[in-house]
């Protein structure tokens, strides 16, 4: 290996999210969380920062910057407030299914709009609001029509449920085939058929907006409808190793900012004369999770920087990110719960703020493919095994999860 | 930032896995029922290892202390002496852990030696392997620092040590000391007074066949066999004056040479954490090669989600921990002070392959501890153990880290 060096691009796009994030974010974090949203000047100096585009291609007039940069650029935001990356506008889970899922007009004629218009959301609507009992498969369905394709369907636990202007919609479009028989299909908000259901409340995350959307007869052109580039399976397992690591690279900042809250309680609260942090239990509890997350960190570094330069070796690629979700989302949680521990009774009320972090850490780690689903698949890609979806997939009527 | 491995790097694991692969693991367990690796072995090794020695990095990787950069490295001018050793050490210790602690060389002793010793010290010490090696002899030196009553607590140690004329007298027995019996030369540590603690403490070379300098028991061991084990005994030992480690001027003042030296450990700490990677990682792919055939009800045993769970943890800790053990390597290597990443380095690594090589015999079941040729889990199980222990146990990487990371803290 050469280096553990960011470029000087990332470090400054790095620092300056990380400034944003201490001076802005920290200090707001129950402001947001209280507001259910990301308040409108935050948004708008998110925007600025130009990091809700960041992955967006050249050619869509995005900054076209490397998995490896967002992942650096989203663990500061999480650092600051893991929902902030989540409340924020730009596509979201929109922007990794499109990037894998999409061809080059779909690309340029989808994503321009966020990068023109930045209060703009996208949305991914995956998981299922009942699944199907009795075959694979979702229970939305795209059928044939002409050209084009007529959706039903009604989905559940999808992040900027109402606030997306677009969706990236999965569903069955051969029933006989489970989940060899999906697509995907891109919809606009506006579109007839269209209608957004309640605003879930959740245990963590509060400022992300996560709901149901369901479509009914929804007439989507053939232009719509996403391919995977000939691939579909393979492009879909691609746009969920995007997803999951973002996702992972997020849960490292929450890892990061719980861990270092402790750190501090620990320097400050005595107990029996002396620091807390000076008996071993508390000290040997926070060495193991620093060092939980420094690897963590390293896995999702490694992972991205695959990501960015093996496009075409698939297995590398998803192995990857797939290890680097699930050890950061365990190691997230593990710290949000031991941040709680090391507060104690004072972990548990809500005049400090680690109670908050170990109710993000579970809601994130059902956000995007969840450690089992990326330990199942990475044992899959290791033993060589048939990729079968529904073993690699995060299968809605199983776990359903957060796109 | 770039996780490729250099070329050098690939052609050096290339080499050595290949070498592991056919050559050393088929002995593997017969070096282990012996107690030793063959000297033919060795030389061989030895002569194989001295037609890449003209470059530094791969010296550096194959322990030669005389091999790694003089100067210091930078991060303008960086070195790759540890990220190249690394990556070396992971493959000879999936090929066989305890044949990497035979291969002749200063071993641990290298280190204080180049750290403290002045530049005769060096040259005749260093200069002594030198010779043998170019003799086509083997030649060894080795680190006796813990002892019966002292290991981790270092201020602990009683052998004692008095200067009388040009003469040091030592006093004391010395434990668990790698190469100790079959060393050249031995670094002993001693006090002149323990109740100095470390203000006391001297670092003296004692030639092998010194007068007072006896070996007492070789050890027979849970694992890592094959490696020579040795207690030494000192029994008023005379050195001549010339054989204190960077002389009376390296224990004068309050930042001495001597606590300089002890200070390398932070760079072997990551090198034994890659060894104990290797470990891991061969009881990882040993499992999943046996389980992929297997068949379990019917099912094949990889359609079972509670074993390939287990699977994928196993390869994700050791996986994490690889990444630590590479920033370590990359901060020493660029010069950046890095103890608090070398210990993290080794509690994780360590951590992770005890684990992994548990794991691997859980799943295995009762034919995962059958001792055979082909089968070395049992080996590795016994083997990685003491990886958790040796350069510092995990529990003393813990309060190592935790001075690091909490403000005021002294001991506990």
């Amino acid at each position: 290996m050469k280096s553990f060096d960011p470029t000087e691009e990332q470090r400054m796009m790095r620092d300056t999210v990380a400034d944003f994030a201490r001076e802005k974010l920290r200090e707001r974090s129950r402001e947001i969380e209280g507001a259910r949203a990301l308040p409108e000047d935050l948004r708008r100096a998110i925007a600025e920062l130009g990091v809700t585009t960041l992955t967006i291609p050249e050619a869509a007039g995005g900054a076209g910057m490397s998995a490896l940069t967002a992942a650096l650029v989203e663990e500061e935001l999480a650092w600051g407030d893991a929902a902030v990356p989540f409340a924020m506008p730009g596509p979201a889970a929109l922007g990794h299914a499109l990037l894998e899922l999409a061809d080059d007009e779909q690309q340029r004629r989808l994503l321009e709009p966020f990068v023109s218009e930045p209060a703009r959301f996208g949305a991914v609507a995956w998981s299922e609001a009942r699944p199907h009992a009795r075959r694979a498969g979702f229970n939305t369905i795209a059928k044939r029509e002409g050209d084009g394709y007529v959706l039903d369907g009604q989905k559940a636990f999808v992040l900027n449920a109402g606030l997306a202007s677009t969706y990236v919609v999965f569903a069955q479009t051969d029933e006989s085939r489970g989940w060899d028989g999906i697509g995907a299909f891109v919809i606009d908000a506006a579109a007839k058929g269209v209608t957004v259901g309640p605003r879930y409340t959740t245990l963590g995350l509060d400022a992300a907006t996560f709901g149901e959307v369901s479509f009914q007869q929804v007439v989507v052109p053939a232009r719509d409808a996403l391919l995977g580039r000939g691939d579909f399976a393979r492009a879909t397992r691609r746009f969920f190793a995007r997803h999951a690591l973002s996702m992972a690279a997020r849960a490292v900042g929450l890892a990061r900012a719980a861990w270092e809250v402790s750190r501090t309680y620990a320097d400050e609260r005595k107990a029996f004369g002396k620091p807390i942090g000076h008996f071993q239990s508390i000290a040997f509890l926070l060495a193991d999770r620093h060092i939980d997350v420094e690897g963590a960190r390293g896995l999702v570094w490694r992972a991205a920087w695959t990501l960015d330069t093996k496009s075409g070796d698939d297995v590398e690629v998803l192995a990857r990110c797939a290890e680097a979700a699930a050890e950061a989302l365990e190691v997230a949680q593990q710290c949000g719960a031991d941040a709680v521990q090391i507060h104690g009774g004072a972990g548990f009320v809500r005049d400090y703020i680690v109670e908050k972090y170990m109710r993000d850490s579970k809601q994130l780690a059902l956000c995007g493919p969840t450690s089992t689903t990326s330990d199942q698949l990475f044992a899959a890609l290791a033993l060589g095994a048939p990729l079968d979806p529904a073993l690699v997939l995060p299968v809605p009527d199983i776990q359903p999860i957060f796109t | 930032m770039e996780f490729e491995l250099t070329r050098k790097q690939k052609e050096l694991k290339d080499a050595l896995h290949n070498l592991g692969r056919y050559v050393i693991r088929p002995m593997s367990l017969q070096m282990d029922r012996e107690h030793r690796v063959p000297d033919a072995f060795l030389k061989q090794f030895v002569a194989m290892a001295s037609s890449v020695r003209s470059d530094q990095d791969v010296g550096a990787a194959l322990g030669d202390a005389e091999e790694i950069k003089r100067e210091p490295p930078s991060r303008e001018k960086p070195s790759f002496g540890n990220r190249t050793a690394l990556v070396g050490a992971e493959e000879l210790a999936w090929g066989d852990a305890s044949l990497l602690l035979c291969l002749p060389g200063a071993g641990l002793g290298g280190p204080p030696v180049k750290a403290t010793g002045t530049p005769a010290q060096k040259k005749k010490w260093f200069g002594m392997l030198a010779d043998a090696d170019k003799r086509g002899d083997l030649a060894w030196g080795a680190y006796g620092l813990t002892e019966p009553g002292a290991g981790s607590d270092v201020s602990g140690i009683r052998t004692t040590c008095r200067k009388d004329g040009d003469h040091w007298v030592i006093n004391g027995r010395k434990c668990y000391i790698t190469n100790g019996a079959r060393a050249a030369w031995v670094v002993i540590f001693a006090t002149v007074d323990p109740a100095l603690g470390r203000a006391g403490q001297r670092a003296f070379v004692v030639e092998k066949g010194t007068p007072g300098f006896t070996v007492g028991k070789i050890e027979e061991k849970l694992g890592l066999r094959a490696s020579e084990t040795a207690e030494l005994v000192l029994d008023d030992c005379r050195v001549p004056a010339e054989n204190l480690l960077g002389g009376d001027a390296a224990y004068e003042g309050k930042s001495t040479g001597f606590q300089t030296a002890m200070k390398t450990f932070d760079s072997t700490r990551p090198l034994v954490a890659s060894m104990a990677l290797g470990i891991g990682r061969a009881a990882y792919e040993y499992v999943c090669d046996a389980v992929k055939e297997r068949y379990m009800l019917s099912r094949p045993v990889p359609r079972y989600h509670a074993i390939v769970e287990r699977l994928a943890k196993m390869h994700r800790r050791l996986e994490a921990a690889r990444m630590l053990t590479w920033k370590a390597a990359w901060m020493a290597d660029t010069g950046q002070p890095n103890a608090k990443e070398a210990s993290m380095s080794k509690a994780a690594a360590a951590q992770a392959a005890v684990r992994a090589c548990f794991e691997a015999i859980e799943i295995l079941g009762a034919d995962g501890t059958i001792q055979r040729e082909d089968a070395l889990l049992e080996k590795w199980f016994r083997d990685i153990k003491v990886y958790d222990i040796f350069e510092g146990t995990g529990q003393i990487q813990r309060v190592v880290i935790s001075k690091r990371i909490l403000s005021d803290l002294k001991s506990f």
